[in-house]
Formats: C-alpha cells, structure tokens, sequence
C-alpha cells in the first residue's frame, strides 16, 4: 500500500493547551478514508495543520514521498493538497464562477503584466479553466447558479462550492471537513454520489463527517481521533466494535 | 428653511472630514478584527506633523497632507508591531483596550515634543463664500474636495489594485485568503499603514478648520467611531455613508440643543444603530 499522505507524530499546542498530541496514520492512495471523532478530539485542527494553517510543534506530514511539513498553503495547493472548509462562506462578493476561476492551478494571468500583455499562454490557460470550471459546476449541479452570487446560495449549495473550489485546484488528495454537515437529505445524497464518482475516478479523498451512516457507507479505512491523538483505526467494523471508540464517544464507563 | 440648509451643508462638510479617518479605523477593523481607537492620537500626529510642514517649513496644504500621511502611516505601523501585535492572539477586546493605552503614550509624546499650546496652519484668510443666506469658508471647500479626492483614490486602490484586491480578500475570508498565497501579515502591515495615514490626512483636515493642540484627535473619535458603527463596522463605503450621516445629525441637533450636547449625538446615534441594526447601514454581518 502506498500512501497519498502520512503523518506521524504530529502535535500541535495553542496557548499551552496540547491540541493534538501526537496523530499518527496514512491515507491510502486512492482511498476514502474517513477521519471521525468525538468533539474537541482534534479533526478540525488537525486538517488546519496538514494545510499549512497552523504551523505544527512537533511531528511530520509527507505528500506522497515529499516532505511537506510547515510549507505555506499555497505551496501545498500547488502540490495537491486541497482542503475544504467546514464554515463554507468563501468570499462574499465574488460569484459561483468567480470562486471556481480564483482558485484554478497556475493562472499566468493573475500577474499584472501577463495579464495586460494578453499573452497566447495565459488566454489558453484562462480558456482552459473555464472550460473546467463549466464541468465542474455541471457535474455538482452549480451550472445554473454559476453567476450569483455565493452569499445568494443555499446552504447545501455553498457546500457544493466549496467542493467545486476544491476540485479546481486540481487536487491529489482532498481533505473534505464536513461538507454534509447542516445540508438537507436529499442534497447530501447527492454530495455523497459525487464524491464516490470522484474517488472512483481515482482521487484520494479523507473526510471528516459526524453522520456514521455514511461513513459506514463512504469509508474505508476509518480513522478514529480522541483527545488530540489517534485512537485505532481500521475499517468501519471493526472501529465500532471497539471499546475504546465507544468510550471515547459515550464517555468511559465507571 | 436656510437655517436647516446650512446645518445639511455643515454637517456634509464635518461628515466628510470625519469619514476619512473613519475609512481608516474601519480599513484596521475589516482585516484585524479589533477597534484600534489609537487612531484618535495618529489623527493628532499627522495634524502636527502637517502643521510642522506647513508653519514650519513653509509648505502648501497638499505636500503637508502627503508628508502627514506618510510620517502617521510608519508611526502607526511601528506602535502596531512593537506594541498591539503582540497582544493579537488574545482577543479583540485586549488589543482594544491596549489601543486606548497606546493612545495616551503617543498623545503624550506630541505634548513632550510640541507642548500643549493651540497652533494655527499658516493660511490666507479668506472670506466666507456667499449664496444667498447661505455660507461657505473657502478653507471647508478646499478640505471637502481634498477628503473627496482622498477617499476616491481609496476605493480605486481597494477595487483595483492588488493589494487593495488582497485586502478585501483577507478581511472576507482569512483562511481562504492564505490557501491562495497572499499572506496576512503583510496585508495587516498594509492596512495600519493606510489606517494609521487616513486618520493622520483626517486629522490635518480637522485642524484646517480651526486650529490643533494634542487632544485634536481625542475629540472626534467618539465621531470616528460612532461614524464607522453606524455604516457597518468593517465597511469602507459603510464608514463614509455613517460620517455623513451623523455629521448632519449633529448639525441637526445644534439647532435645537445647546452646543454642549454635540458630542451626545454621537452616543444617540450608536445607541440607537446598536439597538435596531446592530450590523450597522451598510454592513454585511453583524459585528
């Protein structure tokens, strides 16, 4: 098995308060995996660390064969590392397309001068991307919400974008933090069919998601967090059946 | 019928003056997040700094202008990293309470290096312009146009530029922000900058009017902040529609309150914003 992204030992503090003290797993190349955990165990901070947000204390992530611990975010976008997030409010003002556009890879045209210049370069690459940015609002059902405004959205819509942003920037692997979380059934369902069509096609996905239905559903393996470490891990199972997981959910029993 | 179009006109015209700080502390709030009310001692600043230039130095209003927002622009950028950045993590309500500290330290060097006394600008007297009934001082006009101008080039910079693109981005959505490359740090350097000289630019405008001593600034931010409440805290449209607004509110409330009770419109104002749209007129979320 070969891992799309490792991290080992990592451990993260805010203020003295030890967030994550040491999380060790791999996601498998080309898997689903599924992170899940009681509240407060670290999952959020963890996609925060991995994603260059926060800037780990100790510890390791590796993208592939790459070091890649403490590179800025935009450097581990650049090397396929895209991460949702679980607050999808993206930017106000700027429209589904706008979104999509922003955070296509490697656009020669955001430099000033390339952009005046109108090289044949940059108008074949912003071509390109609108192009991808079409199919990739057709595929999440954005194509007729594609010029409104992202603050016209519905909720579950918002969530989509967030997806569509995340595809644009080509990932490898994709960290998702609860995209269903707040989102009407029937949408969900059709979040989780786009999601497996995209593992299917061969993207590395790692998903943190409350509801257990579908990461019984989704995932495998699965990852259990508690208390800012990893607890087991496994598939969906043999994690249930655990003791500890059950402790960590329920609370220990005396 | 004159009476209230004299009070609109003044009142359009201290609006107008009050909204080029208040462009700046809502710039600071939009990117840091906290209500930096040390804006009140850099408007002080840049009104001496401008008035050193001008009396001093012989210069015009306009290079004085540009000396004073560049000089508040580092100051501002200076006390920000050696004193409030280090507070950030803490909370907005820390860095605020600093930012009224940091006041009192910085109203008190112009004191030390300045002295207490009143100063005047070196400037042609010139009589009130008359239309009718109605009058208008030469010297307003000019500040009106050059708090016009000022904020014009603040929305062009903001709408159009990178950095003014970036700025907007980082106070919309931080987090988003950095996973496309553009590094909060810097924008937050950018902004007090621009913060930190807006007020300083208010402040010359202020002093233009009638005369600066080290509580020149102190007194309108009660105007400042009220101004950037009441157009929606973070929003630079927002900042200059609140300015008006309650400069013409005030001019209002002369004619039928003692002059004392000026200062009680702005508390009013905030009171009532706060009570009914706590997000403010032109304000996005609620603050």
């Amino acid at each position: 098995m070969t891992a799309a992204l490792t991290i080992e030992g990592l451990k993260l503090d805010f203020y003295g308060v030890h967030v994550l003290r040491g999380v060790d797993f791999a996601v498998p190349v080309g898997s689903f995996t599924g992170l899940i955990g009681p509240n407060g165990a670290g999952k959020s901070t963890l996609f925060n660390a991995v994603s260059g947000l926060y800037r780990p204390k100790a510890g390791s992530v590796r993208l592939g064969s790459v070091e890649t611990t403490s590179l800025p975010p935009e450097k581990l976008v650049a090397a396929g590392l895209v991460r949702s997030f679980q607050l999808a409010r993206g930017f106000p003002k700027l429209s589904v397309f706008q979104h999509l556009m922003l955070y296509g890879a490697g656009q020669p045209g955001e430099n000033l001068l390339a952009a005046m210049l109108r090289s044949a370069a940059a108008r074949r690459r912003e071509q390109e991307l609108t192009e991808r940015a079409f199919d990739i609002a057709r595929r999440l059902k954005l194509d007729h919400v594609l010029d409104n405004p992202v603050t016209a959205l519905s909720g579950g819509q918002k969530k989509l974008v967030e997806i569509g942003r995340a595809l644009m920037a080509a990932p490898k692997i994709l960290l998702l933090d609860e995209p269903m979380a707040g989102v009407n059934p029937s949408l969900t369902e059709q979040i989780a069919d786009h999601l497996i069509a995209l593992n299917r096609d061969g993207l590395t996905i790692c998903l943190i998601e409350h509801d257990m239905a579908l990461i019984k559903r989704l995932c495998a393996p699965v990852i259990v967090m508690a208390e800012g470490k990893t607890l087991t891990q496994g598939s969906f199972d043999e994690v249930a059946s655990d003791i500890r997981v059950q402790e960590a959910y329920l609370g220990r029993r005396h | 019928m004159t009476l209230l179009l004299q009070a609109l006109i003044n009142g359009l015209m201290t609006g107008a003056l009050i909204a080029v700080p208040a462009i700046g502390f809502s710039a600071i709030f939009a990117v840091l997040r906290y209500p930096n009310f040390a804006i009140a001692s850099y408007a002080t600043i840049g009104a001496f700094v401008a008035w050193w230039a001008n009396a001093g130095l012989g210069l015009p209003v306009v290079p004085a202008l540009a000396i004073a927002f560049a000089v508040t622009g580092v100051v501002g950028v200076v006390a920000e990293e050696i004193s409030l950045k280090r507070l950030r993590d803490n909370g907005a309500l820390i860095v605020a309470i600093a930012s009224i500290a940091l006041n009192l330290v910085l109203e008190n060097i112009v004191r030390f290096i300045f002295g207490n006394d009143m100063k005047g600008y070196d400037l042609p007297l010139a009589r009130d312009l008359r239309f009718g009934e109605l009058r208008i001082g030469p010297q307003q006009l000019q500040s009106l146009a050059l708090a016009a101008i000022i904020m014009a080039a603040m929305f062009l910079f903001l709408r159009y530029t990178r950095f003014g693109k970036a700025m907007r981005a980082v106070a919309d959505n931080p987090d988003l922000a950095r996973l496309k490359g553009i590094d909060p740090a810097r924008i937050a350097i950018v902004t007090v900058f621009l913060g930190a000289g807006l007020s300083g630019v208010g402040g010359v405008l202020i002093g233009l009017d009638t005369s600066i001593d080290p509580l020149t600034g102190y007194r309108v931010l009660l105007s400042v902040f009220a101004a950037a409440v009441l157009g929606g805290l973070g929003s630079i449209p927002g900042a200059v529609v609140g300015a008006l607004a309650l400069g013409v509110a005030e001019e209002l409330a002369l004619i039928v309150t003692p002059a004392t009770y000026r200062t009680a419109v702005g508390f009013v104002a905030i009171l009532i914003m706060l009570t009914f749209r706590p997000r403010g007129i032109l304000g996005e979320r609620a603050a």
